[in-house]
């Protein structure tokens, strides 16, 4: 969407309060929406994006959730980081985690230097006729 | 109490008793809830109503510790006012009729199109501007925002009879949580555990579930987020 070609980045930091997750969920929805997502495919990610906050808000330290969504139509990335405490990972054997996993193409958990961050991807696979 | 007639001035007041002791409790289970656009107060009343039911159903005979036994109770309480409410968050006409249109168009472009629409192919049907259309999608579903594992984050100001209980551990093992996720799943209404079922053990989209059960995808949509939320309140530890 970006007028080089690349990828284009829309960034977001929260305070890491269940009531601002509505915010990146709102976002990725929108964008999701402009990029060809089909309406259960923009739910899905909405749900997804939802989990991955919720799940990286309690163990967020220093009161922070930073969202960077990367659009590279038709692909969607979101990664969405926390300071968490030492060596903290998300359950992959959760259900949060496993509804997590349902709802996209791909999630990952990642640390680095005290930093949590947690990836969903997703494409948008209609190829629009109406 | 147990050794008291009902309607007996002892177990008037004895009842009394046990619940001013117990209100703690009550605010305490009732603030769990208080992020999801209900007012505190009724929550409070909720969570009392409860309460008094575990008092009056209570046989002190039994030997359970009474903090024990009233917590599912009233949890339970809270958990059917919110399903009654039936996510009654004040939709203004406008959006009522948009979320129609929305739903009715869906429907017809599922059909024609074999899969779900955009919100583009939306917009062009109904000759809305896509921010609209995307407005109206929005406003269909209700989220909450605690994670399906997290415990309550907002523990630090609760006092409570609870805290003397013996410590639960703050994340349960694999094995406890299955445990603890089997009996909720059990408590889903047929619809709720199908829908469930559909969309993560088949794999179903949300409009292919709609097609299958008859009804419209942005109900599909937010009877799942309704369930999920559910589960989650269920999972939430003391």
């Amino acid at each position: 969407m970006s007028s080089t070609g690349q990828a284009a980045e829309v960034h977001l930091s929260i305070p890491a309060d269940s009531a601002y997750i509505a915010v990146p969920r709102s976002v990725v929805g929108n964008l999701a929406a402009r990029n060809h997502f089909t309406v259960d495919a923009i739910d899905d990610l909405r749900i997804a994006v939802d989990e991955a906050c919720a799940l990286l808000l309690p163990q967020a330290s220093d009161g922070v959730l930073d969202c960077i969504f990367y659009i590279d139509p038709p692909q969607l990335t979101v990664r969405t980081t926390a300071t968490v405490p030492n060596g903290w990972l998300p359950d992959t054997d959760s259900f949060g985690w496993t509804v997590l996993t349902a709802l996209v193409e791909s999630a990952a958990a990642e640390s680095e230097s005290g930093r949590l961050t947690i990836t969903v991807t997703a494409s948008a696979t209609a190829s629009e006729k109406a | 109490m147990a050794s008291a007639e009902r309607g007996d001035p002892a177990h008037i007041l004895a009842r009394d008793g046990l619940v001013s002791l117990h209100m703690p409790l009550v605010e305490h289970l009732a603030r769990r809830f208080r992020n999801r656009g209900e007012p505190y107060d009724d929550l409070v009343q909720v969570a009392t109503i409860g309460l008094i039911k575990a008092v009056d159903r209570f046989d002190s005979d039994r030997g359970v510790e009474f903090s024990t036994y009233a917590t599912p109770t009233i949890l339970g309480e809270i958990k059917r006012y919110f399903r009654d409410k039936g996510w009654a968050i004040r939709v203004p006409r406008r959006l009522q009729e948009l979320r129609l249109s929305l739903t009715a168009a869906t429907a017809e472009l599922t059909q024609e199109l074999g899969r779900a629409p955009t919100v583009a192919e939306l917009s062009r049907r109904l000759d809305l501007a896509e921010d609209l259309v995307i407005e109206g999608l929005e406003s269909a579903n209700a989220y909450n925002t605690l994670s399906l594992d997290a415990p309550d984050q907002n523990e630090a100001d609760a006092t409570t009879v609870l805290d003397g209980l013996g410590g639960e551990d703050e994340a349960l093992e694999s094995v406890e949580y299955r445990e603890s996720l089997k009996p909720l799943l059990a408590q889903l209404d047929t619809r709720e555990k199908r829908i469930l079922t559909l969309r993560f053990f088949r794999g179903m989209t949300q409009s292919q579930i709609a097609e299958e059960i008859g009804i419209s995808q942005m109900h599909v949509s937010r009877l799942l987020a309704r369930t999920l939320n559910e589960l989650r309140a269920g999972l939430l530890k003391e």
